[in-house]
């Protein structure tokens, strides 16, 4: 069996000669061969062998020669020479599992190497590259961004970027503890009430040694008995009141700091940008805040006093023990090691088995709910009886697993008191030995040190998990840093210049853009818009009307050329100012938990309550409004879930009119309604757009036919840019849509 | 009036593995011809049903851009001997996911699963960022994990396992 294949020890793809050195040898002997000493402009490794199995195959630019080589032979197997002059472009055909890079030859595809998924970003790369190379383009310097850690090779991925395994530990914790400098004083009593309460809790069993050993056996000093009970109950209850005042002042210190860092993580996500979002899934970014963040307050809250503590009682107890009797206390530590090992293998076990349940509980409520929620669609279908069955299998699951960890923990929570026990049957027999040859041990003394050693073995144990407890907190508090160091991402960048008013005018100048950099789906991308003109975005779905919504709100910066709000470059341009100064009304209206007129006044909170009624007036929206029950102090509910589609977007056009941009965007707003809604928002629609510059995607065209400039679009470049009327005569791309668009309207009114 | 018809209509097409023959061109493109109807360069052959059913149904589409379904071939293992080696070379080069023959290694790590998978395309180390979480239940005893790269991994039969890779997938599922 070879080495497990993994793409933690192939090169990186990069554009520098520097890729020659990661070459194999016999690979560079190929190239050598074919290329002499020409450069190496591109190198990576892929992942697959000829076979389809996992092997290497390595894909090479050297000078103007294009060469797929098979390290297999020496020298390598040269699987594809093709002069660079002879491709046009480089393309990627996504595949189940993983794509292929290839070039196009005289208007033919040529497969170039395949590759699993693992290395797909690598490739988009290459195909960037590459593609830049065939037209004469430089090939831009990006350096790969591994997916693993660099270090050992565990898995990062995209959202972490963190090695759990190599997380600095020393770095993050003091990081960590940093956050709770403003509450030093506070950390000091903390450790000073540890030391005390830890003092005092290893004084009741020495006081029981001098019980037994000076009054009960000799029955003499019957004085010194109601001091010695005076002495351990001050001290067990000094202890334990030192305890709670430590654990209270920690648990604030520590859900204070924990409270901090939530606040900060949240302002830091509200300024992240949406490239940010696009590549981090909300789930994570959600978990940031809860499980990461909760990770943090457990273990400032608890987990270091916790580690503390018993870090200390386990020196108190030796201390005591070795004080009592040191021959005693070697061998009666000689079974810690193991004890502690076997009781920590044992946790793990029952970790898990609880780990399992946890987790069929969870699949156990998201079957529920998505049943609950779909309640009328699961009747519409008769579907009861396998939703029924699909719950008995569900509910099957988590019953296996919930008494497998049940049992798990009846079994093993007895063997590990068992094996607690154990250290003291061997210091019983060792103990009264010692006696019985007076060595020097006092039966008071045999009872003091089991004593100590009955509280020595929990905390040895506990002490034993704390590396994997610790390094799951860190690796939770450096996901955390990461959000808020990700200064690259961040919306806080912004340009300097604060307009003092928009006009409108808009300008493309040479736009393109991708949400994935070596997949552009705008391609050199150029208009204008006047101040007041509407510009109807055209095209099928998917060819980039939205991307360009997008771009222009600057949710994304362009690649390559610019866009210019009356004559300033975006980037320069303030983004609170600017995007103060865009209104949108979009496909699916955005509402939040609130009253209607909390809604409306959304953008500009200041409004009086005759503004916003005479926002919504024009909208359309103010009667059915005052008809509700609550008029403007209706609840709209979760995401507006109380109104209907039209409602809501009449609302969202009321929030626009409010706002009064200077750049409207209407994204298909009136996708989801009916004809009659459809005319009252269309009046609504037409008032808001006076005197302001408009962008406006709709599929039905009709929409449109008011529109200054339509722009179709096509693959993400542009196709047609006209009037209506001018486009209409063109008989060309919008032509055939609006022909489409009578044919389905003309369906739609004999269907009505 | 009647309503305009639609361009293509809503009938799934089966095409009969004996009037479809597909080949190589002299430059080495596929080419596949249906009887008497029309010829198609370059087109791709998908599995209708990968997981389920990857040799039930294989649809025969266009070259992309277009990518229109030309029919559905039932049955495709019924053509032609050429045809069928390259229709298999075309569905071997699309589909790249991996058989799980036997699980050597795996072992939580800071909240993530390493393992070593023996495969029907040769040993490879895998990494799941929550091995739970990245579990499809395709039946009873069958079972797809994606890793956190996003390659997949088919383990048909949890069942004909050996022992130890059985005990290995239940400590990390």
């Amino acid at each position: 069996m070879g080495k497990p294949s993994t793409n933690s020890d192939t090169p990186s793809a990069t554009g520098s000669t520097s890729a020659a050195r990661a070459l194999p040898e016999a690979v560079q002997q190929a190239v050598a061969r074919i290329a002499g000493e020409a450069e190496i402009r591109i190198a990576a490794a892929s992942d697959l062998g000829t076979d389809g199995r996992y092997g290497e195959r390595w894909f090479v630019l050297a000078g103007d020669r294009v060469l797929v080589l098979s390290p297999d032979g020496d020298p390598a197997n040269v699987l594809v020479d093709l002069p660079l002059k002879d491709i046009t472009e480089a393309q990627v055909e996504n595949l189940v599992g993983g794509g292929m890079l290839q070039a196009v030859v005289n208007g033919r595809k040529v497969d170039l190497v395949s590759y699993t998924n693992a290395l797909a970003k690598r490739f988009g790369r290459v195909r960037g590259h590459l593609d830049a190379a065939a037209k004469g383009k430089p090939i831009p310097y990006e350096p790969e961004r591994p997916d693993r850690c660099a270090k050992c090779g565990l898995i990062i991925g995209e959202e972490t970027r963190v090695c759990p395994r190599c997380v600095r530990k020393g770095a993050v914790l003091r990081r960590l503890l940093g956050c709770a400098r403003p509450y030093r004083m506070h950390l000091v009593l903390v450790g000073v009430l540890m030391l005390a309460s830890t003092a005092f809790g290893l004084v009741p069993p020495y006081l029981t040694k001098i019980l037994v050993d000076d009054v009960l056996i000799p029955r003499t000093n019957a004085y010194l008995l109601i001091w010695l009970v005076v002495g351990l109950a001050v001290s067990s209850i000094l202890s334990t009141a030192l305890g709670i005042w430590r654990s209270r002042i920690a648990a604030w210190v520590g859900n204070r700091s924990s409270f901090d860092i939530r606040a900060e993580l949240y302002e830091r996500l509200q300024w992240l940008s949406l490239r940010y979002y696009d590549r981090h899934p909300t789930g994570t970014i959600i978990s940031r805040l809860t499980q990461d963040s909760g990770g943090v307050q457990d273990l400032l809250a608890f987990g270091l006093p916790w580690v503390a503590s018993n870090a200390l009682t386990v020196i108190g107890i030796g201390v005591a023990v070795f004080f009592i009797n040191w021959k005693l206390a070697l061998f009666a530590l000689v079974p810690a090691p193991l004890v502690s090992i076997m009781t920590g293998s044992m946790w793990r076990r029952m970790r898990r088995a609880f780990h399992k349940y946890w987790h069929r509980w969870g699949r156990f409520h998201t079957l529920v709910n998505d049943a609950l929620g779909r309640v009328k669609i699961i009747r519409a279908f008769s579907q009861q009886p396998a939703e029924i069955e699909r719950f008995h299998l569900r509910n099957a699951e988590l019953f296996d697993a919930a008494v497998y960890a049940e049992q798990t923990w009846a079994t093993n929570m007895p063997i590990v008191s068992l094996l607690l026990g154990s250290g003291s049957l061997l210091v019983w027999y060792l103990g009264a030995l010692i006696i019985l040859g007076h060595g020097g041990l006092t039966i008071g003394g045999l009872m003091a040190f089991l004593a100590y050693l009955g509280m020595l073995y929990g905390p040895l144990s506990n002490l034993t998990q704390t590396t994997q407890w610790v390094s799951r907190a860190l690796t939770a508090a450096e996901r955390i840093f990461e959000v808020l160091d990700a200064e690259g991402y961040s919306e806080r960048t912004p340009g300097k210049i604060v307009p003092e008013k928009i006009r409108g005018e808009v300008e493309f100048r040479n736009v393109t853009f991708g949400y994935e950099k070596h997949q552009p789906i705008l391609k050199d991308i150029s208009f204008k818009v006047r101040p007041s003109e509407m510009l109807g975005l055209v095209g099928k779905s998917g060819v980039g009307k939205t991307t360009v919504i997008n771009v222009l709100c600057r949710f994304y910066d362009v690649d390559e050329g610019d866009i210019l709000i009356d004559g300033i470059s975006l980037p320069d341009l303030d983004l609170s100012a600017y995007r103060g100064r865009l209104g949108a009304v979009l496909q699916e209206p955005f509402l939040f938990s609130g009253t209607i007129a909390e809604n409306i006044a959304y953008g500009r909170p200041s409004a009086t309550a005759e503004e916003i009624m005479a926002a919504a007036k024009v909208a359309n929206a103010h009667d059915f409004i005052t008809n509700k029950p609550d008029g403007y102090d209706e609840q709209v509910g979760e995401r507006g879930g109380r109104l209907s589609a039209g409602e809501k977007q009449r609302i969202c056009i009321a929030r626009a009119i409010l706002h009064d941009p200077a750049i409207l965007i209407l994204d298909e707003a009136t996708a989801n309604v009916d004809l009659e809604t459809e005319d009252q928002i269309q009046q609504a629609i037409a008032r808001l757009i006076e005197g302001r510059t408009t962008f406006a995607i709709a599929h039905r065209l009709s929409t449109l036919r008011n529109a200054t400039q339509l722009l179709v679009m096509e693959d993400g470049k542009i196709t047609e840019l006209g009037t209506h009327e001018e486009l209409e005569g063109k008989q060309g791309v919008y032509y055939r849509l609006l022909d489409i668009h009578r044919k389905t309207s003309s369906i739609t009114a004999m269907a009505g | 009036m009647k309503p305009p018809q639609p361009e293509t209509g809503p009938t799934l097409r089966c095409l009969d593995p004996g009037q479809v023959r597909v080949f190589r061109t002299q430059d080495g493109r596929v080419r596949a011809t249906i009887e008497g109807e029309r010829s198609i360069l370059a087109p791709r052959f998908l599995r209708a049903m990968p997981l389920t059913d990857p040799d039930l149904y294989i649809s025969v589409r266009e070259q992309e851009p277009g990518g229109k379904e030309v029919g559905l071939l039932r049955n495709w293992k019924r053509l032609d001997r050429e045809s069928r080696e390259i229709v298999q070379a075309e569905l071997d080069r699309r589909y790249l996911h991996a058989i799980v023959r036997r699980i050597i290694s795996a072992q939580s790590l800071f909240g993530v699963a390493v393992c070593d998978f023996e495969t029907d395309r040769g040993v490879r180390q895998v990494t799941f960022r929550d091995a739970r979480d990245s579990v499809v239940y395709l039946g009873e005893s069958r079972i797809l994990l994606t890793d956190a790269e996003g390659n997949r991994y088919d383990i048909p039969d949890i069942a004909a396992l050996d022992p130890r890779s059985r005990a290995l997938l239940a400590a990390i599922l």
